[in-house]
Formats: C-alpha cells, structure tokens, sequence
C-alpha cells in the first residue's frame, strides 16, 4: 500500500517537473523523431526474424551480448567484458550488472541460457541456429557470468553473437512462449504500437542501461513509394528516413534542408553462375565472363555512380584492393582467348533477378546482358516477384543469377554457407574445392586476427580465380534527414542503433 | 422480388467460386511464407525447423483439408487468422475499410460534382467550342493513368507549396473529420478524375439522347424554360445510365485502389490485399478478396435496383 | 462496310482517332523493322541522360539509350499486348456468350456464374495472381488481360444473343431445317457485329492502360524490351533531373488511348441507331 502510493506521489512530481521543465525550457526539449521507411518490419521475434527491416526495428528494442560499432569492432553490450579460451573452444561473458529489461527485472545469465536454448531449439525455426551449433553447453556459475564450451575451436561465433539475432529474452517470456508477441527487450526503446505495414510507436526505455537518449520516442511510418518519402522529408512532415534507391539518394542532398547520410556496406552485388550447369560447368567460360564484365561501368550507369567494385571480401578489415583480383580490370581480348580455348563457342543462358530487390536489379541486368553480349553470350532476363526469386534462387534453379546477398562483419558465416562441403546452401552456389573448404576450417580455429586475414585473403584469390561468382560492387546504405536531426552514425551493418545519440531541435 | 430473391441465391454460389479460385491459386506461386518471412535465409533451417514453421503457418496439411476447414470456419463467420497481423483477419479487414470505403465515396463525390455540370453543360451547347473543350478534356482526363496524376501531385505539391497530404496512417473519420477529409483529398482528386472523365462523357452524351426525346420538346413549347425544362425534366431521365457508371465505379473503388494507395501511403483494402499477397499471408489474401467480391456483388445488386427505380418502363431481370 | 468506313471518316472524332491510331500502328511496325533513329538497345554509357536534342529527339535515359526509338518499340509492345489480349478476350467471350445463351438451362447458368466468378474478383489482382503463377512477360500479359476481359464480352454476346434467339428470323431459319451451327454462324455473328466493334475499340484504349499499369508494377512487359509502363516506372525516381523520361512515355500512353477512345466513340455513334435516329 505505501508502496503504490510512494510510485503515485513520484510519478505526480515526475509530471509536475515535466512540466515545469517544459514551460520553462522548450528549446531543449527532447522530442519524437518521424520516421520513415518503405519496407516495414515482418515480425518481432528476434531470433527469428530475419528481414532488414525486422532487423532495424528490434535492434532498438532488444540488446545482444556484444554488438558492433561503427568500425565494427565488438564492443560491449549486455556483456561488459568476454574472453576466450587458449584453445578457442571456451567462451566466457561477464554481464553488465545495470542491463534490465523494460519491465524492470535484471538481465541475468539465466536470461542469456534461456535464450540460446531457445535458438538452438529445432522448435523455435530460428535460421540463426546455423551460425550457434558449435555450442555444446552453457553454464552459469553465478548470475552475472555466462561461459559457452564450444565443441569445436569457433572464433567468428563471437561476431555472430553480436547480431540481433542473438538477442537476449527475458527467460520468463520465453516460458511463456510470448518472445514473438510482447518485445519485451533491454534495449533503448520500447514498442508501443505495431501496426504491420502502416506504423510503429516506441517510446525512450528510461531504464536503459547504455545511458540517457536524446529523442522522447519515435514514430515510423511505412511509406511504399520512396519518392513519396523524399516528398514527405521536402515537406517536413517525416523528419528522418531510411532510404533504398540510390537514384533517389543521390537527388537528397540537391534538396534545401535535407541531408544524406552514406555508409558503405557489407552487402555485395553479384552475379551468380550455376556451374553446376552447362557451359558454366567450364572453368575457362566462368573466367572469360569474368574478364569481359566492366564492374565500374555497372557502377557508373545501372547503380548511377553509387557503389564502389568489390572482391567477395566487403569488410574494410578483410578487403584487398580490387585491382589484384584475377580479371578485374575488363580485358576483351583475354576474355575471347578464355572463350577460344573453352571449346564453348558462344552460347545463351538465362538470369534471374528480383523486381525491385535491390531497386536497380533490372538495369543491372540490362548492363550485363549487354556487356557480355561482346563475348558472344546471349542472356534471357527473367524478373521475378521477390519471394518467387527467393524460392527459385534457394533451389538453385537457375542459369544465372542477379543477386545482393547480405555481408557478415566475419568472412567464416558470410561464406561458411556457401562453398564448403556442409555448407547449407551448397545448392545455391554449387561449387566447392577442398581449397576453399580446408581454409574455411581453417579460418575458423585461427585466433590470431592477422593470420586470419592472411587466410581468408588467399581463400578470396582463389575463389575470384575459379569464378563461380562475379563479385561486382558493394553499394552504400542510405538514411536522410532534416536540417534539424543531428548526431546520427550510420553503421556498415545497416543498424539503426545510432539514433540513440540523435537529438531534434 | 423474385428476380431479388434469385440475384441473392447466386450469391453464395458466385462466392464459392471466387473462394476456390483464390484459394487454389495463391497457393500455385511459388515461394510460401517461411520464404516470405525468412527469404535467402530460409536456406540456413533444417528439416526439422522447416517443419516446425510449416505447422505453424498450417501449411503443413493437404491443400483440399486447408480449404474444407477454411470453409468450415467460414461457415461460423470465421475468416482465420492472419499470420502478419497476428490477428483475426476480419478485424485487419474492417480496420482498413472505413478508409476505401471514404476514398471511394470522396472520389465519386468529386467525379460527380465535376463530371454532371459539365456534361449537361457540353450537352446544351452541343457541337459548339466550349462543348468540344469539354470533351476533349473529358478524353484526355480518361486517358491518363492515375499513377501519372499521383506522382506529379506530390511532386509538385511538395516541391512548390511544401505539403504533402498525410502519409503512413489513416486518420477516421470519427477522430477529426477535417484531418480525414484532408489527407484524402489528394488521393480523391487522383482516383475521381479519371472518374470525372467517364461521368461528363456519359452524362452529355444521356443528356443529348434525352433532350433529343418528344416530352421535352413538348415541354419546351409549352413555354417551360430551358433552365427549368434541363433540371426538372431532362436531367432526371439522364441520370439513370450515370448512376449505373457510378455505381459500377464505385464497386471497383471498394476493390482498393492499389497503385494509389501505393503512392499515396495509405492503408487501405488494395495495399492490404497487395502485401498480403507478397508476405503470402493466405488466409488474409482469401478474406480480403472475399470481401472484395461481397462488396462488389451488393453494389451490383443496389446499382441494379436503383436502375429500376429511376426508370419504372424498364422490367428489372429482362434488361440481359 | 465501306459506308461505315466513309461515315466513320466523316466523324470528327473518328478521324482524329483513326490518325491516332494509324500514326501508332505505323510506329510499331517501323519499331518491328528496326527503322528507328537509334538502336533501341545500345547503350552509350557518355551519352547518359541527355536532354532532348538533335541527336536523341527525346534525350536518352539512365543507360544512355534513345528515348524515341525506345518508345516506337514501346508503342509496338503495347499494341501487340492490347490487340492480341483484346483478340483473346473477344473470341473466348463470345464463344462462351453465344455457347450460353444457344444451350440455355443449366448450362447458361454454369457458364454465367463463372463469368460472375471472374467478374467478382477484383481485376488488378486476378492479373496480378496469374502473372504471380506463371511469371512475368508478354504471353502472361496477354493471357492475364485477356481473361480479365473475357466476362464482359461474355455478357456483352449473350445479351443481344437471347434476344436474338427468340426472333423470327431464326426460327424460320430453323424450321427451313439450317443445322445449327450455320444459324449461330450466319444470322446471330452478323447482328452481334455492333456492339462487339464498338466493345473492342473501348477494351483496346484500357488494355493499353493496363498494359501499363502492369509494366509500371514491374509485372508486364521484361527488360530490355521497351515498354511504355516499364519506361514511366524508371523515370519516377529521376524526375527532377530528367523529366523527359516522364513526359514522352505519359503523353505516348496518353495520346493511344485517347486515339482508341475516339475511334470507338465515334463507331458508337455511326453504329448505333438511336444516335442515327438523332443525327437524321
């Protein structure tokens, strides 16, 4: 009874001096920041969701272990400190004793278990299991100290643990079997409303642990059409937005009052051969397309200047410089030598790419088609709706494939999937050696993080000299904002995490 | 009422019909919604999470024992639930209707307010400049594709008056009616002129044929008017094929304006079928398309009775 | 037929919709023989978004190929997915028209029901479900139209058809023993002519607009094939910069579909005899 009357007597003083603090000092007034976006979130579980959007928005909510900054380096999160073993097979977490989730309750090393039981549970179908089966057991010697003992020595287990997918739940919730409906999260801001495909609400979590906000909350707003976003930026009715199309990135800081914030990303364009098929079976065919495609003028027209060529190493502490990759430079006459010795004497082959996904897929493709034409190859585009893409591209029922697939801070999980013989989407790519399989394992055990480089920069070599892929460019991930939002850090993962630091005026 | 009681027998028929036809063929695209939730990412399950989600998304079962318990839950005004809003699919449904049901209503305002002076107006003056004018703007206004008007629009309103109508959400009626008629507006005017363009087109070329009628010329030599012999005699008789355009229009409108909403931000029944398709939430694209062909059926229904009423010489059934 | 051809000539609209559509049917056929000012398809990466000149009467797009020569192939694009769909349409829905109303009974009500059926569903996303089953292209977009179109063309024939049946004409032609498909060839085809033109001319002007719609949602015509829809979809996000990009594709499906409006208005007028009872 005292109790509730203390919190009733607080709460009335808290409004009283809201108040008063607004009557008397509005300029500094924290407020709502609108935002907008033209894809919204799917769902809001956060072990399973897996959208870029889904992503976004529960990185707001919920906390990982670790997460990364703006370099990428991991830092802490709900953990304040981890350490690995010798032998890389033992992970241990000391847990920041101020993490609470929203409803007040501390984050506590059973919360940490809860969760990656759950991921690791079949049950829960969360895709992210893949990047945790190393662990083999987790113990809490005390609440705040959470150790993973791994069965096999995993370094870039620590990276994927700082991916939102690794949230943390509070075990009770899990219990309960709400973790997808309630989004009860240690994270800076709380989800008031969802409305899917229309809007979000959240408001500033006041007992976050990474310190105070500058915003009240904010408003998301889903605008399908991003040159209705820019308009509602020009118009002043959306403050802050993430933005898709580079076309219309680059038409936002021609805009009086608008700023454009870039941030090169992990992601990569690609296009993806099946040399599962013929004649894409033949090496020298793989290599002579990869000699007659120009990756700067793809740059320069289909993504109007916006992305810059890459290996299939995209992050900054992994990439070489492009120019010593094998054929990166375009080379016509190599590319009709390769041709010549192939045996394979032009031929015409479908590609596949998404309508929409990225924005310039299709002119991306017309490029292609028109550049490898040169060479006496014939290309058949075939757009499809996005998820009839997705199901195609997972069966690899393709020729070729115009694709922007997702970059990892790490190079084991960005390619683990792909080209190693337990990979999972072995059927996608088609195409491993022992080559890049043994250095993948490799890549793995090594903690020593110059020796990794060195690792994965030969298993680069060697993948651009076999050519299953044509890596063409990264591209950048794109937010816009009015005059009046400052201090926001755009992230190469995409995250949104840096408007904890934004203020409005 | 006869021929009411066995329009509303086909019904349910013409409804079991559009049912297994959305039912069938929303399930023949390719891709499901563990794609559409997970994407590439759903290559990383296993068998056993992959049937885990199947079972939740209850698609793990043949299609024809999906169908029969969908229908059977029909039968208890049950739609199902839908997997992205998490909720009944007839609550997301009647959320989003008061807005198309407002934008249609709002469109055909405006195409009427436009499109009947106009046209009784070109009629009066037939063959003479201004009634050419009129038809060439009535041509070219259906000759525009509305996702032209909506692009321009909000170009040039944001970028020469700084405005743009509210985008995002939908703000009823019943909160503040100005706020709603004003984020609307704009959205109305895109859809109503196209509209505008058929109701002058349609109601000149009625007015022509009914002033061109014995009765009226009787009237105007028995001193009527003209004024008076265009708005108490002729119009009414003009009427009845603009209140079947209208009403046939207006039936579409309910469908949702895809393209529109699209542009425009706003959630209502076209983007909500739209995105339901592309999440492959099933049972909300079967409620929604459902509800679609109701609507579109009862206005039929109403636009047909209206027909008879307006016009007592026509016996309603013989009219096919 | 050629009184009509003569009258239609003489009607102002009818002209001015007849060099429409001639002028576009001219167009698609140079755009087929590749006798445009520029290949359609090359690129010239230093000639990006060039604004109308001498050399690129239109200017040029983002990949720096010629607008013009674009939107005559367009222009052939559209039409051929606008006549065959129609064409489609027209045959399927009179088959099924006359097919109804000659049987009667339980087969009219089957057929028309499932008319019903298809009329009921909303037509962008009947269009939008089959081209989602099959994938995109020219063949869907034709198949998609054409189905959506089928119904009213259905009802349109077998209106006139019932009333058709019950007149002198054919009985006589029945009780002097013509089989019956000469009946339904000879004496129901001939009277259906009418209001079949003046259908067609209208479906043409909005396939066109669908055709468009399609394109403009990506699900229409597939790169590097020009199409009008396809060419407004690209041009949305380079507007301020290139509004050329916007203005020609808009005012080419424009001026189409106002040519094919026109046409039929005019057929309307010539072969409808209550507005030749006005005329005379």
């Amino acid at each position: 009874m005292t109790k509730t009357m203390t919190r009733t007597f607080l709460s009335g003083l808290a409004v009283a001096t809201a108040l008063s603090t607004a009557a008397f000092a509005a300029p500094v007034e924290a407020a709502t920041l609108r935002m907008a976006w033209s894809q919204d979130a799917t769902g809001l579980d956060p072990h399973t969701q897996t959208a870029f959007s889904s992503l976004r928005l529960l990185e707001l909510i919920y906390e990982p272990l670790v997460r990364l900054d703006a370099e990428l380096n991991v830092v802490p999160a709900i953990a304040s400190s981890w350490e690995f073993s010798e032998d890389a097979q033992t992970l241990t977490f000391t847990l920041d004793p101020a993490a609470t989730f929203s409803n007040g309750e501390q984050v506590t090393a059973a919360d940490v278990k809860a969760s990656f039981e759950r991921i690791l549970n079949e049950a829960t179908a969360a895709a992210a299991r893949s990047n945790f089966l190393s662990i083999e057991s987790i113990d809490t010697p005390d609440e705040a100290t959470v150790v993973f003992n791994l069965s096999t020595p995993d370094v870039p287990i620590l990276v994927a643990m700082a991916g939102i997918n690794a949230a943390i739940a509070p075990a009770s919730e899990i219990e309960a079997g709400s973790v997808g409906t309630t989004a009860l999260g240690s994270g800076p801001f709380v989800l008031d409303t969802w409305e899917p495909n229309s809007r979000e609400v959240l408001t500033a979590n006041p007992d976050w642990a990474g310190g105070e906000l500058g915003i009240d909350g904010i408003n998301i707003s889903v605008l399908p059409d991003e040159t209705a976003i820019l308009a509602s930026l020009r118009a002043g009715q959306t403050d802050f937005a993430l933005i898709n199309d580079p076309l219309v990135a680059t038409m936002v800081p021609n805009e009086a009052g608008l700023e454009l914030n870039r941030a090169p990303g992990l992601a990569y364009n690609v296009l993806q051969l099946n040399p599962n098929r013929e004649p894409m079976d033949n090496v020298l065919v793989r290599q002579a397309m990869s000699c007659a495609i120009d990756r700067q003028s793809i740059i320069d027209t289909a993504l109007a200047g916006e992305g810059a060529v890459t290996g299939p190493l995209t992050m900054p502490a992994f990439a070489q410089d492009p120019s010593s990759l094998f054929c990166y430079e375009q080379d016509l006459d190599r590319a009709r030598e390769l041709m010549a010795e192939s045996g394979v004497d032009g031929f015409t082959a479908t590609v596949i790419a998404a309508t929409g996904e990225p924005p310039y897929a299709a002119l991306e493709a017309q490029v292609l088609q028109a550049q490898l034409a040169e060479i006496g190859i014939t290309l058949n585009i075939e757009m499809m709706e996005l998820n009839v893409y997705v199901d195609t591209w997972l069966q690899g029922d393709f020729d070729m494939a115009v694709a922007q697939n997702g970059g990892r801070p790490d190079p084991y999980p960005m390619y683990n999937r792909y080209f190693t013989n337990d990979g999972n989407l072995l059927n996608v790519s088609n195409y491993v050696d022992d080559t890049l399989d043994s250095l993948m394992r490799e890549g793995q055990a090594e903690t020593d993080p110059e020796r990794r480089v060195e690792i994965f920069q030969e298993f680069e070599n060697h993948l651009v000299e076999q050519s299953p892929w044509l890596w063409l460019s990264t591209s950048f991930s794109y937010t816009a904002q009015r005059e009046n939002v400052s201090g926001f850090v755009p992230s190469p993962t995409g995250t949104l995490f840096g408007l904890t630091e934004v203020t409005v005026e | 009422m006869n021929y009411l009681a066995q329009r509303l027998l086909t019904f349910p028929l013409i409804l079991l019909g559009v049912s297994v036809l959305v039912f069938v063929s929303i399930r023949m695209i390719p891709g499901s919604q563990i794609t559409a939730m997970l994407g590439t990412e759903a290559g990383m399950l296993t068998a056993a999470q992959r049937e885990a989600l199947a079972a939740y998304f209850g698609i793990d079962q043949p299609v024809w024992t999906q169908y029969f318990r969908w229908l059977a839950g029909l039968f208890q005004g049950d739609l199902g639930v839908s997997t992205i809003y998490a909720r009944p699919v007839l609550n997301v449904i009647l959320e989003r209707f008061p807005l198309t049901l407002q934008l249609a209503l709002m469109s055909m305002t405006i195409a009427l307010c436009i499109g009947l002076p106009l046209g009784v107006f070109a009629a009066t003056r037939n063959e003479r400049p201004s009634d050419l004018i009129v038809r060439i703007l009535a041509m070219l206004g259906q000759s525009t594709p509305n996702f032209v008007i909506g692009i321009l629009l909000i170009y040039f309103l944001s970028v020469f008056f700084g405005i743009v109508p509210a985008m995002g959400t939908f703000t009823p009626l019943t909160v503040d009616p100005l706020a709603s008629f004003g984020q609307l507006f704009w959205p109305a005017v895109t859809l109503g002129f196209a509209f505008a363009a058929s109701v002058t087109r349609i109601s000149r070329s009625a007015m022509l044929d009914v002033l061109s009628d014995d009765y009226i010329r009787t009237a105007r030599s028995k001193g009527a008017s003209s004024m008076s012999v265009i708005w108490r005699h002729a119009l009414p008789n003009a009427l009845i094929p603009v209140v079947t355009l209208s009403g046939v229009e207006f039936g579409y409108l309910l469908g949702g304006a895809v393209i529109v909403e699209q542009i425009f931000a706003l959630p209502g029944l076209g983007r909500l079928v739209l995105d339901a398709i592309t999440q492959r939430d099933y049972a909300l694209v079967q409620g929604t398309v459902l509800f679609i062909a109701f609507n579109f059926l009862i206005v039929n229904l109403l636009v047909d009775l209206a027909y008879a009423a307006l016009d007592p010489r026509i016996r309603i059934g013989g009219r096919k | 037929m050629s009184r009509i051809f003569a009258s239609f000539v003489r009607h102002p609209s009818g002209r001015i919709g007849l060099v429409i559509v001639s002028l576009y049917i001219v167009a698609a056929i140079m755009g087929t023989f590749g006798l445009t000012p520029h290949n359609p398809l090359a690129m010239v990466p230093i000639d990006r978004l060039k604004a109308p000149n001498e050399a690129y009467w239109f200017g040029t797009d983002i990949l720096g190929r010629d607008t013009f020569s674009r939107l005559m192939v367009g222009i052939r694009q559209s039409m051929i997915i606008a006549f065959a769909s129609v064409a489609c349409a027209t045959i399927a829905g009179t088959i099924i028209g006359l097919f109804s109303a000659w049987l009667g009974g339980i087969w009219d009500g089957v057929l028309m029901r499932f008319m019903d059926v298809l009329l009921a569903f909303p037509a962008i996303l009947l269009a939008l479900l089959i081209i989602a089953i099959v994938g995109p292209g020219t063949i869907t977009s034709i198949a998609a139209i054409g189905i959506v179109y089928t119904p009213i063309f259905a009802r349109v024939v077998r209106g006139p058809a019932l009333s058709l049946k019950q007149r002198d004409f054919v009985d006589a032609a029945r009780t002097f023993g013509s089989t019956q498909p000469y009946i339904l060839t000879r004496h129901l085809l001939l009277n259906l002519v009418a209001p079949l033109a003046v259908q067609v001319t209208l479906a043409l002007a909005w396939a066109l607009l669908t055709e468009a719609g399609l394109s403009f949602l990506g699900l229409g015509t597939q790169p590097p094939t020009p199409s009008l829809g396809l060419m407004l979809a690209e041009s949305r996000n380079l507007m301020p910069q290139a509004p050329w990009l916007m203005i020609f594709p808009a005012l080419t499906i424009m001026l189409g579909i106002l040519g094919f409006n026109l046409a039929g208005d005019a057929l309307r007028d010539i072969l409808d005899p209550r507005t030749q009872r006005r005329e005379a």
